[in-house]
């Protein structure tokens, strides 16, 4: 089992490394790595799954049909639009597969999102966020908790009302299912609420933001403000200004958090597994940005004037290839055990 | 004094925020302006990657400021259920009929947000919308996006004026809801829309480009976002009203406090 936040690294830089890695052998080459990592990992329960095939499917002729469109850039001419206002002009071969491999991107950034979620548990995801905001926290954790008791409340409500002869057939036929519904849950967070005051929820003495607090985050949305439109203008001082707006921010959420506690029943310990993640997803993205510094053309792709073959440098396709390794490494997460 | 802090805090989100959705549309308006002439952020990514970080920088100053709020062990349990009830309502668009592509998750945000105003609204409809990614396995950067817009049609829900007449008020929470149905769409595509977009030119007018967004939206999402936004308006002219009781009878139960 792979600690969580090896997890958040790994996808961090493997989101990196598919943004800067634009050439479309290597979005595909990281697409199926991040496919591999997920069957190799994916939890036992993972009920959900969103059909990748279809979406990239879309995005690739969306994305192909779009750029075709409107570049008319390209020497490989398919056929000429009739003189309609952007669109109007040469269809190119070229055009068309740039959008392709434009497309390819995002569907890789989807597959790599899509199998985070299929690996990592909800809790895990859960447990880090940070106790700043432990409420909002708890209010997920609620309806987390009463999805399942909801969607059996909807059930039962459903068959009380069939009963009656009621059926679903238009969008009127929900009021006697949803008016029901709200009023048994509005109680049920009566009930909630008062357990929670029980037990001493709340009980911490005035929590609203102080003046201070919000002037600091007055302050800290100004320059995240200015450090933008600077680091668009001129690089690397509007990314100073950005870093200072987020160092703020987090001053803020470790001060909200310094008074609470969290505990872990079974707490994600390290272990030497996630160090080997961390350590060669570290050097693939070294790798990666050693390559983009020399030359940085040997990353991207470009088909104009005229389509080629895309290069396909055996470095860069190593570093890709290290990036499977939680696919290797990690032992799989079993079914959960605690709940 | 008090109240003006952490409404310029609101406002403030509000300009960065949309300014973060919105920079796709006016990149080349923004760079153009550079008045220090030197070398500017060429690539896409590089500018996308900043304006993603601007807006959760946003969302987190937003959440922190609206977590102060929101200590009430009533108004969280509150918050909780309802959550749990909008993300049952969005897993269930299978399940009970409605035209394809009909998620009914916006109807309880601007209904609960109406009810119980622009702070518990913003907290609704972000909210929502993480508890039903976490189920859905939809956790991705697109998140944020989709928390400050939900978040926002909750707070708008919540500035909307009670009226005393009842017909008048479905008719203006129809076409509130109508409207947001096919704004969430137009603003929640331009995030991805550079990486689509090939054809950027730094020389192109603000006319120019919103044409070529236009039709990229017409050709990815306007079919899909329409029956979502009529979806959305015909189910609160059928549920609203009742729902809107049985909310604002809970309202004083809610705010019924002994500490005050």
């Amino acid at each position: 089992m792979i600690n969580p936040r090896a997890w958040l690294l790994w996808v961090a830089i493997t989101a990196a490394v598919i943004m800067v890695a634009s050439n479309p052998l290597y979005a595909l080459s990281l697409l199926i790595v991040v496919q591999m990592v997920k069957m190799a990992q994916r939890k036992a329960d993972n009920a959900y799954d969103l059909p990748l095939l279809r979406i990239a499917l879309v995005i690739l002729i969306l994305g192909a049909v779009y750029n075709a469109l409107f570049v008319h850039s390209g020497d490989t001419v398919l056929f000429i639009m009739p003189d309609l206002p952007l669109i109007g002009g040469p269809i190119t071969l070229e055009a068309l597969l740039d959008g392709m491999a434009n497309g390819m991107l995002l569907v890789a950034l989807l597959a790599l999102f899509l199998s985070f979620n299929a690996i990592v548990p909800v809790s895990d995801l859960l447990r880090m966020t940070p106790m700043a905001f432990r409420d909002v926290g708890v209010v997920i954790l609620v309806a987390f908790t009463y999805l399942p008791e909801t969607r059996r409340h909807l059930s039962r409500i459903r068959e009380a009302q069939a009963i009656r002869g009621h059926e679903m057939h238009g969008f009127r036929d929900w009021r006697p299912v949803v008016v029901p519904l709200l009023v048994g849950g509005l109680e049920r967070s009566m009930q909630i609420a008062e357990s929670m005051v029980a037990r001493g929820y709340g009980s911490v003495a005035d929590r609203a933001s102080s003046p201070a607090e919000q002037v600091l985050l007055i302050l800290c949305l100004l320059m995240a403000l200015v450090g933008w439109v600077f680091a668009l203008w001129t690089g690397w001082p509007g990314w100073l200004i950005l870093l200072v707006s987020v160092a703020g921010v987090l001053v803020l959420i470790w001060r909200r958090g310094k008074y609470a506690k969290r505990t872990n029943l079974k707490p994600n310990r390290w272990t030497p597994v996630d160090g080997i993640v961390i350590v060669v997803t570290l050097i693939a993205l070294v790798i990666i940005i050693g390559m983009n510094t020399v030359d940085s053309s040997s990353l991207t792709w470009n088909p104009y004037p005229i389509v080629l073959i895309p290069d396909f440098d055996s470095r860069i396709g190593f570093a890709i290839l290290l990036l499977a390794v939680p696919a290797i490494v990690g032992k799989k997460r079993e079914a959960e055990r605690d709940n | 004094m008090s109240r003006a802090l952490p409404r310029s805090v609101y406002i403030l989100s509000a300009i960065v925020g949309l300014l973060a959705f919105i920079y796709p549309l006016i990149s080349k308006q923004i760079l153009s302006f550079n008045p220090l002439e030197r070398g500017t952020v060429e690539s896409p990514l590089n500018s996308t990657m900043l304006t993603m970080m601007l807006l959760l920088i946003c969302l987190t100053v937003l959440l922190l400021e609206l977590h102060g709020q929101a200590v009430n062990a009533k108004v969280v349990a509150t918050l909780g259920i309802l959550v749990a009830i909008a993300s049952v309502l969005r897993l269930l668009e299978t399940a009970i009929p409605g035209p394809g592509g009909f998620s009914p998750i916006f109807v309880p945000i601007i209904l609960a947000g109406f009810v119980f105003g622009p702070r518990f609204g913003f907290l609704m409809g972000s909210l929502s919308l993480v508890t039903s990614a976490l189920v859905t396995g939809g956790v991705g950067p697109w998140l944020p996006y989709q928390m400050i817009a939900a978040g926002w049609i909750g707070l708008t829900a919540g500035l909307l004026p009670k009226l005393e007449n009842k017909r008048l008020q479905m008719i203006m929470l129809v076409v509130f809801a109508f409207a947001w149905g096919i704004l969430f769409g137009l603003i929640l595509n331009l995030y991805f829309w550079p990486f689509l977009d090939g054809a950027s030119q730094t020389e192109e007018s603000f006319q120019e480009t919103l044409y070529r967004y236009g039709a990229f939206y017409l050709t990815s999402s306007l079919a899909w976002d329409l029956v979502r936004a009529l979806g959305n308006s015909i189910l609160i002219l059928a549920i609203g009203l009742p729902v809107i009781q049985a909310l604002d009878r809970f309202r004083h139960r809610l705010q019924f406090d002994l500490a005050k």
